[in-house]
């Protein structure tokens, strides 16, 4: 039998990338509710979409259906996906960040891996849904004349522009999510009745300054004139302001029992 | 002998709560600790203190000298599942077993393959729905399979039958042997690992009112049985930990006697009887067994 005591290691050199990666590596270990789930559904969603396409072009006149291809373009149906992928960094903030505390993580390595996880993660499905828009374009509509990923949200600027546009929505889902989910994390139930009760009165005074103000036409000419790229761009400010936010509050928070 | 841990004036309050008041005390490496105590006697708190999941009101705690808060190099050298961990929603046993050798550079995975085996562990159960007997199991096996130079155990026992009870403490004292390391053993079984400790710390109410190495500890009392009137007139003048009597016959506990005292206690009639460490934590800290075993 050898006996070896087990002495502390130092930090090894290049290690701080290492142990920031094996944070990411911790949060898709679980791939089954990472990707496997929203795909089940997303494919789910395209196949009840798909039955309704076709029932309209075979039942349609040529009119009727462009009339409805028209409304198509106002579909939700991959909108789950970002709602999803906030539950994601929900979770990742309440439930992985206590476990990543038991497997020693410090904060800053934590927080580190989760933004690179999120930026990730945001890369992924925006390219996943821009190369689906880019395919049901070429196929006129999967055959059928459908619209999912060629929502009108999503630009109508081509590739470059959708991959864009859905990977800073993607980024503002997760890192509001987090940010949201940081402030539990701190100040537990007594924290979010104060952040959203602070963000109903911040909502309310603008809708009360832009009513009494007469800034409704303002705010419209702002929107047509941003454009869908340039109201997407200006999620960047929460977005950023959310990631740094997140930082500071998780650097302080304690996971509870 | 190199210190592991060096805690001065430690104390955490949350809000006028103090759960831990003015703590000081060390461990040596290499060494199997215990950390006894009452519930909410501070002992989750000191432990997440010290692993940098909580923060000092004030003090000062080294761990490999230095301080642990947000310190990459001395936590990755340090492993502690605490009995009431969370886990990722969702996650199963394999994938705790997938990750861990990512955070532990020490991790085996032929030696957690093997205690899966021995605990009986469904690697595809979700961790939600594993018994608490089985959660425990799987703090215990990456508590034992890390090896990380100072690892916790926060009640690891916790819905354990006995023999999962008995293959922990066979297992972790097989690997100790092999493997030395600073083991720090949160518990309220004092009897069942008292054999297995070297040092004990027992925290009352936020303070340390025991830290010696368990021997000495062992050795610092005894239990007098006899006729009550012999046994009242020996203990007298002696400090009493403990006092019971039924009808006639009084247990007394006092500290431990010299040799010649004993001879007299044996020639006053009195029977001389060992006291289990559990007894003596008991009675030190002033509860009844049943209040202590309760408690934890």
């Amino acid at each position: 039998m050898t006996t070896t005591t087990i002495r502390p290691m130092n930090v090894a050199k290049g290690g701080e990338f290492q142990r920031i990666w094996s944070v990411v590596r911790l949060h898709v270990v679980n791939r089954m509710a990472l990707f496997g789930v929203p795909l089940m559904i997303l494919g789910f969603i395209f196949a009840v979409n798909f039955v309704i396409w076709w029932t309209l072009k075979s039942s349609l006149s040529t009119s009727d259906f462009a009339d409805a291809s028209e409304g198509m373009q106002y579909s939700g149906a991959s909108t789950f996906i970002f709602v999803y992928m906030m539950v994601v960094a929900v979770q990742a903030i309440n439930l992985t960040f206590p476990f990543a505390q038991g497997y020693s993580v410090t904060r800053r390595d934590f927080y580190l891996g989760s933004v690179l996880t999120f930026v990730m993660l945001s890369a992924a499905w925006a390219l996943l849904i821009s190369v689906l828009g880019e395919i049901e374009q070429a196929t006129g509509g999967w055959y059928v004349g459908g619209s999912m990923f060629n929502a009108i949200y999503f630009g109508d600027g081509g590739f470059l522009q959708r991959l864009y546009i859905t990977f800073l929505l993607f980024s503002f889902f997760f890192f509001v999510g987090a940010a949201t989910a940081a402030v539990y994390v701190k100040w537990r139930t007594n924290g979010m009745l104060v952040f959203f009760g602070a963000l109903v009165l911040v909502l309310l005074a603008a809708v009360l300054w832009i009513t009494f103000g007469a800034h409704w036409m303002a705010v419209g000419a702002w929107f047509v004139e941003m454009g869908v790229v340039g109201v997407v761009t200006w999620t960047l400010v929460p977005t950023i302001i959310s990631g740094i936010v997140g930082f500071f509050i998780l650097r302080r928070a304690t996971p509870r029992n | 002998m190199t210190t592991t841990i060096e805690v001065t004036g430690l104390t955490r309050r949350f809000g006028n709560v103090t759960a831990l008041d003015n703590v000081s005390f060390t461990v040596e490496e290499n060494g199997i600790y215990g950390l006894l105590g009452r519930n909410g006697a501070g002992k989750t708190t000191l432990m997440q203190l010290l692993t940098a999941q909580d923060f000092a009101t004030d003090g000062d705690i080294r761990i490999f000298g230095q301080s642990p808060v947000e310190n990459a190099s001395v936590l990755q050298n340090v492993s502690f599942i605490k009995e009431s961990q969370k886990y990722p929603d969702d996650f199963q046993v394999k994938h705790v077993l997938k990750s861990a050798p990512w955070f532990f550079k020490n991790w085996d995975a032929d030696f957690a393959a093997e205690l899966v085996e021995d605990f009986r562990l469904p690697v595809d159960r979700r961790i939600k729905k594993l018994s608490r007997g089985q959660l425990s199991s799987v703090g215990v096996i990456v508590g034992l399979a890390s090896r990380a130079p100072l690892t916790f155990f926060d009640e690891p026992y916790l819905g354990l039958d006995a023999v999962a009870r008995q293959l922990f403490y066979d297992r972790l004292i097989e690997d100790y042997a092999e493997h030395p390391r600073t083991v720090i053993l949160s518990t309220h079984l004092i009897d069942e690992v008292s054999n297995l400790l070297e040092h004990v710390i027992v925290l009352d109410a936020g303070r340390i009112i025991i830290d010696q190495p368990a021997e000495e500890l062992r050795g610092s009392a005894t239990n007098l049985v006899g006729q009550r009137s012999a046994v009242e007139e020996f203990v007298k003048s002696r400090e009493v930990l403990h006092r019971q009597s039924i009808g006639g016959i009084a247990s007394v506990t006092v500290a431990s006697l010299a040799a010649d005292e004993r001879r007299e206690a044996q020639a006053a009639g009195i029977e001389l009887t060992p006291i289990s460490l559990q007894q003596l934590i008991v009675r030190k800290t002033n509860t009844t067994d049943k209040e202590f075993e309760q408690s934890a």
